[in-house]
């Protein structure tokens, strides 16, 4: 399936694309458009103004996601949820620590790539270690080592 | 290679949200007032453009039609560049306030005893970050203010060491 976002990937878009190839379209195909009216016409907008998997209600696109896709009942993503509110809005509803350095390092790998396509390569190998050690962070009940 | 404005352009945000319900009129304004935008009139707020300031004011838009405002989003240019300085100049004197009443509330926390001026650290830490996030144009006021709170640290890990 085709998904499509605005340029300039950050937080909330790069965890969206990992959440989307990871746990809902292995095959995913991202493609980039500055608005709604020049997404393709078989492509599912999010993190767009005007788009369902957008910020609504307060929660951001990664948060409204999780519900429309139905995977609230994963704790971690539920977590990763708040970590990536924190990031994208920091608006402290939530306390999540670890936003302010994600949110430092995905602005850093703007800076240093060279497309969308390659943050979106970086940061998903970067979800599936937030994800992993949150995973196991909720089983153990403290940090991995 | 995200941003493509310059230093002198400005994101404006234009809205007209409904007087009742005030829930989300004043959720809006709070969510501004954190922003730290200048206001140039009523409706109308501006933030330095940059890819960071553009995405906040658009998905306070948003939030301004879901609640059945209108909102519109528009990149612009001073034509008098005294009309930027002057709201730069509101939007900085905003701050330095806030930093000042900072530094203020670091001096009086060296009073405290430990457990509480440790509590002050924290506390004034994490304010001083939320006002950093709405400093667009450098306030002096901001390197006495971390200055003042980082003093109160050291003055704080001194007293712990024997």
């Amino acid at each position: 399936m085709k998904w499509a976002t605005r340029p300039g990937v950050h937080v909330d878009r790069a965890a969206c694309a990992w959440l989307i190839r990871r746990f809902i379209d292995p095959a995913a195909e991202f493609v980039f458009a500055a608005d709604t009216t020049a997404i393709p016409a078989d492509a599912t907008p999010f993190d767009m103004r005007g788009a369902a998997l957008g910020h609504h209600q307060g929660r951001c696109s990664f948060e409204t996601a999780l519900a429309a896709f139905d995977l609230t009942a994963d704790p971690a993503l539920e977590e990763i949820g708040r970590i990536v509110h924190e990031a994208d809005l920091a608006d402290e509803r939530y306390d999540a620590p670890a936003a302010a350095g994600l949110d430092i390092l995905i602005r850093g790998l703007t800076l240093t790539s060279s497309s969308d396509h390659d943050i979106l390569a970086i940061t998903g190998k970067l979800f599936d270690g937030l994800y992993e050690h949150t995973r196991r962070q909720l089983i153990t009940g403290r940090r991995p080592a | 290679m995200m941003s493509t404005s310059k230093a002198e352009d400005w994101v404006l945000l234009a809205y007209r949200l409904p007087r009742v319900p005030s829930t989300p009129r004043s959720a809006v304004w709070r969510k501004l007032k954190r922003l730290g935008v200048g206001w140039l009139s009523d409706g109308l707020v501006a933030l330095p453009a940059d890819a960071r300031t553009r995405e906040q004011l658009e998905w306070i838009a948003e939030e301004i039609t879901d609640n059945g405002g209108e909102a519109a989003l528009w990149l612009g240019r001073p034509v008098e560049p005294t009309a930027a300085v002057a709201v730069a100049d509101r939007m900085t004197a905003a701050v330095a306030a806030e930093y000042d009443a900072l530094i203020a509330e670091a001096h009086a926390a060296h009073a405290a005893e430990p457990p509480a001026r440790r509590r002050a650290v924290i506390r004034l830490r994490r304010e001083l970050h939320r006002v950093q996030g709405r400093d667009f144009f450098a306030c002096p006021e901001g390197d006495a203010a971390r200055r003042a709170v980082e003093h109160l640290a050291a003055t704080e890990t001194a007293a712990v060491r024997p």
